[in-house]
């Protein structure tokens, strides 16, 4: 499919917009989640006793879910659901999904590194391309080859996505780790837990946002649905009654698991509620709890109740860090200048939070790099590396490690050659990662020829995303990936040489 | 007695909800009685745009939102708020829920009923007899404690229960006797058996009750120790209700030691005093009270509503602690308080979540006995979400911006918001916060503005009345 010039630069009219969340949806109720729901030092505490409603009245509520269900559901019986399930499916598999908005840049985090690919590569984008070799430099970053047999193909920008290199780089922590930290020897073997696409997209690729992101969070792209493919599974195997199995951590809720019965929900943030007035930055917890300080006449209960349970409230949040938050394991970025760590460290908490959930969803980033590419995209890649590597330390301090994977992944890539504004437009083949201790890691499929681009000078696609999200199905979930992908193509995902073509190691 | 100004806000927020600037310029210095008098005989009209949600006409029928929505606008809108505060008193004190009845168009109907009961204007002899009479086969309450499922052979003993238990009577009388066995309902049962609700297909838009004399049991009814004849035929005189018999029994309560009708009247008199008033009522005006509400119509005691009324809201003790508030608003009075001091209208679902999450949905009760309610109102979950609903109040409605200190912009918004009953103590805070807060540009003129009108309106001041 040729698409003009023309169409791409419309296209961009929605690039403020590439979110997966969706407009037409409006939460069915807000719950309110107890602190005590997500503690994990609780020991020998009766499981009942956390998520009685008394409980979370005393202890205060740590944030709220907008839920999202077909029937109204009644409090006790999701706290009651949610820890039944989490009694019985502690080991349940969990999919968590990360979706990085705006069509990421797969041939600036994937370096192509045989002699002819690079040529290529740095021919079309000179303004913008990585050397081969390290370079750690911000001006000039360099590559360092994937371990073992991915090496020929592909190096990882570095000292960006690689934790070796490290160096404290756009404010990571010291000790921070990198893709190449699970990526591992790139064998598939223990410790090779990540595997990564360089190409992924459906084909033939139409280059913009709005439809090219629908594909992807419907799981759908000839067949229209208005359910997200992993909403679509929710409904035919998730709870009836329990909104905390799917969780978009976000304000609203993301396609991707939108359902069509089954409730599901959005929480935004956990780190406590705190008295705010809406589009006031003012600090008006702490006028409150001043409030609540003032002393009501002796004989005024009402007054004496309503004092003391504001000034009580302003307490619960810092009370609430203490107790629920705990300190994470992995060595995360900074929560409040990396969005992507803030919602990773949400997102194991709640996985570990005996809840019953299953699907997280987050959408992050700024991919859209149409200008000045380096500067919009280098700082995210650290990001993305540290995050990815913390959380996956996270998780295994917290026991689960072997319970989740983690979908990476991008609506489209973009151009191979850039732009006269150090950027790149949109393009076809964006990258996709799995991760997980159960994930079979290494280059998962070929990588893109960059001496055959296609008619728009478009990476051909390697990878269906379709595919990946069958493996999910069928390999990871144990469902029948034809019920929930409408029009799944025929194949499997593609891996390189005599590896057989399966997502997950052997069990 | 003269009303003094709190007097004035005080009986505008025990009888509905919350005083306006024009309210207290009209009522202040007149007599009490005038005032109640009032809330009894003036009609209640609709005044304000009519109700939307985002942008589209409410669709009460089909949508249990805005079947909330539509009731809590009529708060809103109404020029006689008593009629709401009587129609959700009546609400709460024969609860039924969405969940339990799943007709919205049977709800509205009952609402209808309840509202014909709280109009005094309309129905000035209005009685709580007349209402039980009605609820009794009202189609939503057949459904909801399961009338139309007791019949002859199988009596459900659901309504028989709650009539006494909740409705009528209580489990125990002031001197501490059960007022009722399992054997009375057992025997009750019997006596309410025959009802159905025609139309309740789905197509009929108009639910009713009917009854049926041959799935009438017609054993022998044995009730508080003596066998009744209740009178039962064919239902041919439109004014003829077969359940009045057993109802009428009810309220009388006959037995050793018991004046008739006095287990009933004290029972859901001092329910109804404490819907307004927070210190219980003394004997002597109890007696006086009961004595009003059994005074006799047509040779048996009328159980009118509207004299009970008007002594319990010029009662003293109505207007205790006038200088600090001692009673908590409950959610709906809250919500809907907040809505008329802003001058807001329902135009999204705002209200309805706010009374979610303050725990009060209208239609929505957690069980037969309605809402706990009290100071359980405020937890630390809802004072959250009533302080957060007025910053979203205030968000849909124009900013207020205006070059002036601190101080001046306090005094706004205490003016516009028609002097909100604040504390002295916290009121210094509110300007101590007014004073702290930026003023250099118009944004944060109108963010002052805001934190004031919240603090002043949705702090911990702003939860009693």
């Amino acid at each position: 499919m040729a698409i003009s010039n023309g169409i791409r630069a419309e296209s961009c009219l929605d690039c403020e917009r590439t979110d997966s969340r969706v407009r037409d949806l409006t939460p069915s109720q807000h719950l309110a989640i107890p602190a005590e729901a997500l503690r994990r030092d609780l020991g020998d505490v009766p499981r009942q006793a956390r998520y009685n409603r008394r409980a979370a009245l005393r202890n205060g509520a740590v944030g709220m879910a907008a839920v999202y269900a077909a029937t109204r559901l009644d409090w006790d019986q999701i706290w009651e659901a949610a820890r039944a399930e989490a009694a019985t499916t502690s080991a349940a598999r969990k999919v968590v999904l990360i979706y990085m908005q705006g069509g990421a840049d797969g041939l600036n985090m994937f370096v192509p590194q045989a002699d002819a690919q690079w040529a290529s590569y740095n021919g079309a984008r000179s303004n913008i391309a990585r050397t081969r070799g390290v370079s750690t430099s911000l001006a000039d970053v360099g590559s360092t080859p994937l371990p073992g047999a991915a090496g020929a193909y592909l190096g990882l920008a570095n000292p960006l996505l690689s934790g070796a290199m490290n160096n404290q780089l756009y404010g990571m922590p010291a000790g921070a780790g990198g893709l190449d930290t699970v990526f591992g020897d790139g064998s598939g073997g223990a410790g090779s837990n990540l595997a990564i696409f360089p190409a992924a997209d459906y084909d033939p690729p139409n280059l913009s946002h709005f439809d090219s992101r629908d594909y992807w969070f419907a799981g759908s792209v000839t067949k229209p649905t208005t359910t997200g493919w992993l909403g679509r599974w929710l409904d035919a195997q998730g709870s009836r009654t329990n909104p905390l199995q799917a969780v978009s951590l976000d304000s609203a809720l993301s396609k991707q698991i939108r359902t069509a019965g089954a409730p599901v929900c959005a929480i935004d943030s956990l780190d406590g509620v705190v008295f705010d007035v809406a589009g006031v930055s003012g600090d008006a917890n702490r006028y409150v709890q001043q409030l609540g300080s003032i002393a009501a006449g002796r004989r005024n209960a009402a007054l004496a109740r309503s004092r003391a349970t504001y000034a009580l409230t302003t307490r619960v949040s810092a009370r609430v860090q203490d107790v629920a938050v705990g300190t994470p394991a992995g060595v995360y970025p900074d929560a409040n200048a990396s969005y992507l760590s803030n919602r990773l460290q949400l997102a194991a908490r709640l996985l570990g939070g005996g809840l019953g959930t299953r699907v997280i969803t987050i959408d992050w980033g700024s991919f859209d790099t149409h200008g000045s590419e380096k500067t919009a995209m280098d700082p995210q890649l650290a990001e993305l590396g540290a995050c990815l590597s913390a959380f996956q330390a996270d998780l295994t301090a917290r026991g689960i490690a072997d319970d989740v994977i983690t979908v990476v992944f991008s609506e489209f890539g973009r151009r191979v050659g850039s732009n006269d504004s150090a950027g790149t437009d949109h393009g076809a083949g964006g990258p996709m990662m799995v991760l997980g201790n159960a994930v079979r890691g290494g280059l998962a499929s070929e990588p893109s020829d960059l001496t055959t681009l296609d008619d728009n000078g478009d990476l051909r696609v390697t990878t269906d995303f379709r595919h990946v999200y069958r493996a999910v199905l069928e390999e990871w979930l144990g469902a029948d990936p034809r019920r929930y992908l409408p029009d799944l193509p025929n194949g499997t995902i593609n891996r390189l040489g005599n590896d057989p073509n399966v997502l997950l190691k052997a069990s | 007695m003269k009303l003094t100004e709190p007097m004035v806000d005080r009986l505008f927020w025990r009888a509905g909800f919350g005083p306006s600037a024009a309210d207290r310029r009209r009522w202040k210095g007149k007599p009490v009685l005038a005032l109640v008098d009032w809330f009894l005989t003036a009609p209640a009209r609709l005044v304000g745009p009519a109700p939307t949600k985002d942008g589209m006409a409410l669709d009460p029928i089909k949508n249990d939102d805005d079947l909330v929505l539509e009731w809590v606008d009529r708060m809103i809108r109404t020029t006689n708020p008593l009629v709401e505060r009587l129609t959700f008193f009546y609400h709460r004190h024969l609860a039924n829920s969405q969940q339990g009845v799943g007709s919205n168009q049977m709800l509205r109907t009952q609402n209808a009923v309840f509202r014909g009961y709280a109009d005094l204007a309309h129905n000035p002899n209005a009685s709580f007899r007349g209402l039980m009479r009605d609820i009794t086969i009202d189609p939503a309450m057949l459904r909801f404690l399961n009338g139309e499922s007791n019949v002859k052979g199988a009596p459900n003993e659901n309504y028989a229960r709650e009539l006494m238990e909740l409705f009528c009577l209580g489990v125990r009388d002031d001197r501490n006797r059960a007022n009722y066995t399992q054997y009375d309902v057992e025997q009750l049962a019997k006596a309410l058996t025959g009802w159905s609700i025609a139309g309740t297909d789905g197509m009929d838009p108009h639910p009713t009750p009917t009854f049926n004399l041959d799935s009438w049991n017609n054993g022998p009814k044995v009730v508080f120790g003596v066998q009744q004849e209740f009178r039962v035929r064919e239902r041919t005189d439109p004014g003829y209700v077969s359940a009045k018999d057993p109802i009428e029994l009810v309220l009388r309560r006959p037995g050793a030691g018991r004046k008739p009708y006095e287990t009933h009247a004290r029972f859901f008199l001092r329910k109804l005093w404490h819907e307004f008033i927070v210190p219980a009522p003394d004997a002597r005006t109890m007696n006086a009270l009961v004595a009003a509400y059994l005074a006799p119509v047509h040779g048996v005691p009328g159980l009118h509503l509207k004299p009970v009324l008007r002594r319990i809201l010029s009662a003293k003790a109505l207007f205790s602690s006038l200088a600090e508030p001692d009673m908590v608003k409950p959610p709906v009075v809250y919500v809907v308080g907040m809505f008329r001091s802003l001058g807001a209208h329902v135009t999204d679902n705002l209200a309805y979540r706010a009374l979610s999450l303050t725990d009060q949905v209208p239609y929505e009760p957690p069980n037969v006995a309605g809402w706990e309610g009290g100071n359980a109102w405020l937890t630390t979950n809802s004072v959250l979400w009533r302080f957060s609903l007025a910053g979203e109040l205030l968000r849909r409605l124009p900013p207020v911006d205006h070059v002036e200190s601190a101080t001046m912009a306090v005094k706004r918004a205490v003016t516009e918001l028609h002097r909100p009953w604040v504390a002295k103590a916290t009121m210094a805070i509110v300007n101590d916060a007014a004073s702290r807060s930026p003023s250099g540009s118009a944004d944060a003129r109108i963010q002052r503005q805001r934190l004031v009108r919240a603090l002043l309106l949705a702090g911990p001041d702003g939860q009693v009345m």
